[in-house]
């Protein structure tokens, strides 16, 4: 079994990932989103039907501008005589945020996550098959089975609830967000990281 | 009239949907990797982060969100909205306390079920009727506009 990775492997790793997929997407990384669209497939599902139906902004201003040129002139677009202010064009404009990836590639991702981690396990060493959750959570939190049932479900119902209430995770607020320097991020963050401290506090002193 | 000087250089084209798929895929197989090898899947790992008895995740941790905020500074990479609305607080000490006892945030479940840590199936089943009460909470009671869905 090998050791787990030093702080600095990890900092590069986890920032490579974010920045990459920032990149790549052009859209933030969060995992607690990609769950809550999944989950909510059907309304995904109907929202990107009427999505494609309305079609793109730019293709719809496009095809009218060429409609205009048709009918009236190419100064009629050029020029615009009515308006106090004309519009800049869409350079100047500030960009309008891309739509929400894609459900399917949500779906994607949250699958993604679990292949690599099983990787991950399987190479290192730690794929053990297993009915609790470790030795330490059996020494920490319970030991008993029907216990740490609950302690899981309502531990994962706190998670899905708050992740959403606050409006982002580990991934979304922590990494994308913080690292965007958004204040609403940083402000979740020290919340939940703080909380969970407290938390961890009182449970290592009860145990 | 010019740019605003905050503004991006240039209009951004839209990715298409393969590029943000494989984007999904290539960073879900890395982050899946990646948090695994950290040991986030580990409760005894995660514990003593957040008790500070072991600095090396807390350390990996803010040292990815150092990297990430130099890196998004030099690539002026497009700033999100964020609204501090009242739902903020509470719903981050929810989710730190559900964290702290299950050693589960969004993403590890799906980890430790890989690792084998089949419990954490119950973990997921949680985060699942959570995301469920919350939106149903949120249309009936809080009424909370959370503006864009997506961070």
């Amino acid at each position: 079994m090998s050791a787990y990775w030093p702080w600095w492997a990890g900092a590069v790793a986890l920032a490579t990932v974010t920045i990459g997929y920032t990149v790549l997407s052009d859209r933030s990384l969060g995992i607690s989103s990609a769950w809550e669209r999944v989950l909510h497939w059907r309304e995904e599902r109907e929202i990107e039907r009427l999505d494609a139906r309305l079609g793109d902004d730019d293709a719809l201003e496009a095809a009218l501008a060429a409609a205009t040129r048709r009918e009236f002139g190419a100064l009629a677009v050029a020029s615009p005589a009515t308006d106090a202010a004309p519009d800049p064009g869409p350079a100047a404009r500030p960009p309008a945020p891309p739509r929400p990836a894609p459900l399917v590639t949500q779906a994607a991702l949250l699958v993604s996550v679990f292949v690599g981690g099983l990787v991950a396990a399987l190479t290192s060493g730690r794929f053990e098959v297993r009915a609790d959750m470790g030795e330490a959570f059996g020494r920490i939190v319970t030991d008993n089975p029907v216990t740490m049932v609950v302690v899981l479900f309502t531990g994962g119902v706190l998670v899905g609830f708050g992740t959403r209430l606050a409006g982002g995770c580990s991934s979304g607020h922590g990494l994308s967000g913080c690292g965007r320097l958004r204040p609403v991020s940083i402000l979740a963050t020290a919340v939940f990281f703080g909380t969970a401290v407290v938390v961890s506090l009182l449970l290592g002193g009860m145990s | 009239m010019s740019a605003h000087p905050l503004a991006p250089p240039a209009p951004r084209r839209g990715r298409t949907r393969g590029s943000v798929l494989a984007a999904c895929v290539l960073a879900g197989l890395a982050l899946g990797y990646t948090v695994t090898r950290i040991g986030f899947a580990d409760f005894g790992e995660v514990h003593a982060m957040f008790t500070f008895a072991d600095l090396r995740m807390l350390l990996a941790f803010l040292g990815a969100a150092a990297l990430v905020v130099v890196a998004f500074l030099v690539l002026r990479v497009r700033r999100t909205p964020g609204r501090i609305h009242a739902g903020v607080v509470p719903g981050a000490v929810l989710f730190g306390t559900g964290w702290a006892i299950s050693g589960g945030c969004p993403a590890i479940p799906i980890v430790q079920v890989a690792s084998g840590y089949l419990p954490a199936v119950v973990t997921i089943g949680g985060i699942v009727v959570g995301m469920y009460l919350s939106r149903w909470a949120n249309a009936r009671y809080l009424h909370l506009d959370r503006g864009s869905c997506d961070v």
